[in-house]
């Protein structure tokens, strides 16, 4: 396999560049979006790299065409993408619905500006939090996933497809304009090297006969690939395991439902990924994500020099959550700082995981700005 | 670590200059960022290129305080000057920037102009000057750099703007 960047070294590029290699290092060959700052540049690498790795890269008339081309890609078999910012990542809300509840295995990059609406186009933000856990309506279970620096949007762009085959579900990768824009030496690696998951598909025809049936107990279905001698029905309604419409039986409802979260929550172990920076002795926490937990590193060093025990929780991952892991933090520490750029998403779900063994204060950033490390140290000191 | 900013306005090749700074960082295994804000406009707005370079783990986002400030233009110098820190090195277009702060520089578009034959590669002789005065990467770096970024077919004429930027800053 020849690929049209170069590999097995390191290069110079933006995070929206590293996540298209990355995307096509992963497998992915189908590609659907249009065209956002500061999204647009993961489009304008797809276009020119996906032709020449046999995939296909697809202006569609908008988001919602975007995101419906990336579910049918699919359910053909392919490793399939979008991307956008808040703006489309808004109108993508009700077909992200229909991937969590047809279990279709897809990668969603966001890269977040400021919002909402149109907002601050060309600067960064973490206003999307919530919405890319709880945007689209009804119950249901997501995998959000937080890169700070260009190599993690690299590996986090791998993992996200990984999971998303691994767990049958929508994956939203979620950046931010800083990330997405900034270039920084990362790691491309040996092509050989990299783990790649494929979905599970049907053994025998009978289970191609139901494409949503728990067949081996880990909670994920076998996929049917369209095309490949299977008739699967595919709907947004409430399905039984052949998929067909069964709207009004409750019990039917809740086993679908139970399942398609609890595939999620109950592997959270293997899903949340996170990182420590002088925690173990920590007095005062600070919990941050993405960029915003870059000034928070530089932050704790500042601190820690001046005698200050403070200590970073990096969350590499934001849903699932971690609340219990929260709850032991708290328990040692006499205070939480959650650093994030917003008026306070992932604070929310802290300071539910703190259950008030600790007090939990936000570190706000809004306007389009990165918290300096001196914006974090002045509310810890 | 050393943050340097490279401050002129839109045409000038502002962003390039810190786009091949950086890489030439990167060649030498250095972790380095590069981040850039330009006005919408794609000739005379102001335009501005951070660049970090750091051995240890990089975690700084934005230049707090510039070690190096190179301000190619007015508008760059009037925009970017508060950045630099105290005791910093102030390099200027000398023919289009006045500085009431202690300064080195040479006049870059002029030297373009005239000894290169084009005054598209301003930014080249600029960064030729700013890599001999600092030292902050080795010129067989950022000729490969050079060599990589630009366009096919400019290279040498890209490489010579970089060469003379750079003796005159070993004179």
């Amino acid at each position: 396999m020849r690929y049209p960047f170069s590999v097995g070294r390191s290069d110079f590029i933006q995070g929206d560049e590293a996540i298209a290699r990355a995307a096509i290092l992963a497998g992915c060959r189908f590609y659907a979006g249009y065209p956002i700052t500061p999204a647009s540049e993961i489009f304008e690498a797809m276009a020119l790299y996906m032709p020449l790795v046999d995939g296909v890269s697809i202006q569609m008339e908008d988001e919602l065409g975007s995101i419906a081309a990336v579910i049918g890609a699919s359910w053909t078999g392919a490793k399939a993408m979008t991307a956008t910012s808040g703006p489309g990542f808004s109108l993508m809300m009700e077909n992200l619905g229909y991937a969590v509840m047809t279990e279709t295995p897809m990668v969603v990059v966001d890269v977040q500006r400021g919002g909402p609406s149109t907002g601050q186009p060309t600067l960064a933000a973490q206003g999307d939090v919530m919405q890319a856990i709880w945007g689209t309506h009804g119950d249901h279970s997501i995998i959000v996933l937080t890169p700070a620096t260009v190599q993690e949007a690299f590996d986090m762009t791998i993992r996200a497809f990984n999971l998303a085959e691994k767990y049958r579900t929508p994956v939203v990768l979620l950046t931010d304009g800083e990330v997405g824009h900034m270039r920084e030496r990362v790691n491309i690696p040996d092509p050989d090297e990299i783990e790649r998951i494929y979905r599970k598909i049907p053994k025998s025809k009978e289970q191609g006969k139901y494409p949503f049936r728990d067949w081996d107990g880990d909670g994920v279905p076998p996929m049917p690939v369209f095309g490949r001698g299977y008739r699967a029905y595919i709907t947004g309604l409430t399905h039984d395991e052949r998929g067909k419409p069964k709207t009004v039986e409750a019990e039917i409802h809740e086993s679908l439902i139970r399942r398609i979260v609890d595939k999620i929550e109950k592997n959270k172990k293997d899903i949340i990924d996170y990182e420590t920076f002088d925690l173990d002795d920590a007095d005062v926490a600070i919990v941050s994500y993405g960029i915003a937990s870059r000034s928070a590193i530089r932050a704790v060093k500042i601190l820690r020099k001046e005698g200050i025990k403070a200590g970073l929780l990096k969350l590499n991952v934001v849903w699932p959550f971690d609340f219990e892991m929260i709850e032991r933090i708290a328990e040692r520490v006499n205070r939480i700082y959650v650093a994030e750029m917003n008026l306070g998403q992932v604070y929310h779900l802290v300071k539910e995981g703190a259950n008030g063994k600790a007090e939990v204060e936000l570190i706000p950033k809004i306007g389009g700005e990165v918290h300096t490390p001196k914006d974090i140290i002045e509310r810890v000191r | 670590m050393t943050q340097i900013r490279i401050a002129g306005f839109g045409g000038q090749g502002v962003i390039l200059a810190g786009v091949i700074l950086g890489e030439a960082a990167a060649i030498e295994g250095l972790n380095v960022l590069q981040t850039q804000d330009y006005g919408s406009q794609s000739r005379g707005g102001h335009s501005v290129a951070d660049v970090i370079i750091s051995r240890e783990p990089l975690y700084d986002v934005m230049v707090t305080k510039a070690d190096v400030l190179m301000a190619m233009s007015q508008i760059g110098y009037n925009g970017a000057i508060d950045s630099l820190r105290e005791g910093g090195t102030l390099i200027i277009d000398t023919d289009l920037v006045k500085s009431d702060r202690e300064f080195i520089g040479a006049p870059f578009t002029r030297l373009a102009e005239e000894k290169v034959g084009l005054a598209l590669t301003v930014n080249m002789v600029a960064l030729g000057y700013l890599v001999a005065k600092t030292g902050i990467v080795k010129k067989e770096s950022v000729e490969e750099a050079i060599r990589r970024r630009v366009p096919r077919g400019t290279e040498e004429i890209n490489l010579k703007a970089f060469r003379i930027g750079y003796e005159e800053g070993v004179k």
